[in-house]
């Protein structure tokens, strides 16, 4: 039985523009210091980085063409996926490394209509069931509101507010976009870790008495605030 | 046309061999016509509990391959004719079992059987996805116990994302099973209570098992706890159980063993 | 007999222990081996076929392995229609 041999149609090559959300991350000098203190927050929240997209800020460092490479080994070596650069100098980067990306905007996001730019109007994310363990919500575009708990093993990234009307048992970061005014709001603090705008807090350095209470986060002077509501 | 149950529970260890084997000879006593299946793959236990082990010809994965027909990988319990088990393979690799072969698979059951209950191995890959997968209904066993807890709600989450009902947009009816549930430690604070472990799972209760010897002793002989010693604690919660997945509302009685009569006789403390 | 012997229930490791040898017996001889009974089946079908057509689904395997003797049934359903004479 022979094979009828497959004809291909001659359909040529699409290339599309699309936009997409990365996390980005901009190291300091010393490197060493800096690398120490990523990975204390990875200890706090491990596999935060598993599988997301990160763009490497290179603008508050002056790195060598050697150096970059080493830095990105040293964080594949930690899970993190270096995607693109940003903030360096277009003869410092070529292949192998990733590419260097330019433009790159601040969320809230934007949407694209006819080629003009609009902001979005402001958004917000209603889930009506628990979240479970080792899910993840990300929502850069605004507040997410939780109706229900939110298991240990859980997170939420807002670029907004979040609230939860249930038990905060996972892991919350509001303001991830670099809104200082964000705020975290739960009926009941049991989280493994709280961050506003990348200031964060873990259980451990949590007073006891905010344990198992409504309670609210903000972030004051870059200081991360926590207290019970009444 | 047939229910399909997944017992799971993300945690090993935690009983859903036990319970598959009890839950599932309790719906036969009670006329249903039950298939077992075991999803495991590498390590078979399910005919162990059941006490078919000397019995097994073809397994799950023979008939996935067509190596064999359901009709002769089927098992039938030498004690109650409405059960019967598909086996696990023992011997290959997990990529043997695909999405496709399970599927007709529970397709050709469905016309046959009232229940068919997946046994699904711990954790969350291959085999346990699949076990999940075509589910009506979940079963989550869980220890009161903080990673048992963790890891059925973990499992929820895949039940309300990975199965083909979740993907519909349909709701698949979770509840979980206490298992190894020891009054006197919950009374002292040493034992996550009933009400704690419901509450963070925001599931409904379907039963709890005390914890017993009695489950060692009919795993020993081959045979369901709720075949095995039908009046023992475990059991009648197990049959509660039962009666509560056929639409039975039961409220939840905490079996305690009975007295041994022989300590009672002779004064014994318990 | 003392009567604590009528009331006491036999202990039930005994049992395990009997079972898990001959399963592990079996199972450590058959480790590593192909399939013996697909293969016994397979062969059977086609000594069968020389004579008879049977369908896969009219040959029924039922297996009982015990310590020292197993028993191995085979149930073949031969439809009259599909004897096939041999040619002399």
């Amino acid at each position: 039985m022979t094979a009828a041999a497959a004809v291909r149609s001659n359909d040529s090559l699409r290339l599309r523009g699309r936009s997409f959300m990365a996390f980005v991350l901009a190291p300091a000098l010393p490197i060493t210091e800096w690398l120490a203190q990523f990975d204390k927050w990875c200890r706090n929240s491990p596999n935060f980085f598993a599988g997301k997209p990160i763009i490497l800020d290179l603008a508050g460092v002056t790195l060598a063409r050697p150096e970059i490479a080493e830095l990105i080994t040293l964080l594949a070596a930690r899970g993190v996926r270096i995607m693109g650069l940003e903030g360096a100098q277009p003869d410092q980067i070529s292949p192998p490394l990733p590419p260097l990306l330019q433009g790159g905007r601040e969320l809230p996001a934007m949407t694209s209509d006819g080629g003009a730019l609009r902001p979005k109007e402001p958004n917000s994310l209603l889930i009506e069931t628990p979240i479970r363990s080792g899910q993840s919500i990300a929502f850069p575009a605004g507040d997410v509101i939780v109706l229900g708990s939110v298991s240990s093993g859980a997170e939420i990234v807002a670029g907004g507010s979040i609230h939860v009307y249930g038990a905060l048992r996972g892991r919350a970061m509001a303001g991830s976009t670099g809104n200082t005014r964000a705020r975290i709001f739960c009926s009941r603090n049991e989280a493994e870790l709280v961050s506003i705008d990348g200031y964060y807090r873990t259980a451990e350095q949590m007073d006891a008495h905010l344990r198992g209470r409504p309670t609210q986060c903000r972030l004051q002077d870059r200081v991360l605030s926590i207290a019970a509501l009444e | 046309m047939a229910k399909v149950l997944v017992v799971t529970s993300g945690k090993g260890g935690v009983g859903k061999t036990t319970s598959t084997a009890a839950l599932g000879a309790a719906l036969a006593q009670a006329g249903q016509k039950v298939a077992v299946i075991d999803f495991d793959v590498g390590l078979r236990n399910l005919d162990l509990v059941m006490g078919a082990e000397r019995r097994v010809v073809f397994d799950l994965i023979n008939v996935v391959q067509g190596v064999a027909r359901l009709s002769q990988a089927l098992i039938r319990d030498k004690r109650l004719e409405t059960l019967w088990l598909l086996p696990a393979s023992q011997t290959r690799d997990k990529d043997a079992l695909t999405e496709a072969g399970i599927a007709s698979i529970i397709r050709e059951m469905r016309g046959k059987f009232d229940w068919i209950i997946c046994d699904s191995p711990a954790g969350i890959e291959r085999g346990a996805t699949l076990a999940m997968r075509f589910a009506d209904a979940a079963v989550i066993v869980t220890n009161p116990e903080v990673s048992s807890v963790r890891d059925s709600d973990r499992i929820i989450g895949l039940l309300d994302s990975k199965t083909e009902k979740a993907e519909k947009g349909e709701r698949i009816d979770k509840h979980i099973l206490i298992t190894r549930f020891d009054p006197n430690r919950a009374t002292r604070g040493e034992m996550l209570r009933i009400e704690d472990v419901l509450e963070i799972l925001s599931t409904p209760l379907l039963g709890v098992i005390p914890e017993s010897e009695e489950v060692l002793r009919a795993s020993n002989i081959g045979s369901p706890v709720t075949l095995n010693n039908a009046a023992s604690a475990p059991a009648r919660a197990y049959f509660d159980a039962a009666s509560r997945l056929r639409g039975e509302d039961i409220p939840v009685t905490i079996y305690s063993e009975r007295k041994r009569f022989l300590e009672k006789l002779f004064g014994r403390a318990a | 007999m003392s009567i604590l012997n009528l009331f006491r229930r036999r202990g039930t490791a005994p049992v395990a222990r009997e079972r898990l040898q001959i399963l592990l017996s079996y199972e450590r001889s058959t480790r590593g081996q192909s399939d013996l009974l697909g293969i016994l089946r397979e062969e059977i079908l086609a000594a069968l076929g020389k004579h008879i057509q049977v369908d896969q689904d009219n040959i029924v395997m039922r297996m009982d392995r015990g310590a020292t003797l197993s028993t191995l049934e085979i149930e073949i359903l031969i439809p009259h229609a599909g004897i096939m004479l041999a040619a002399s």
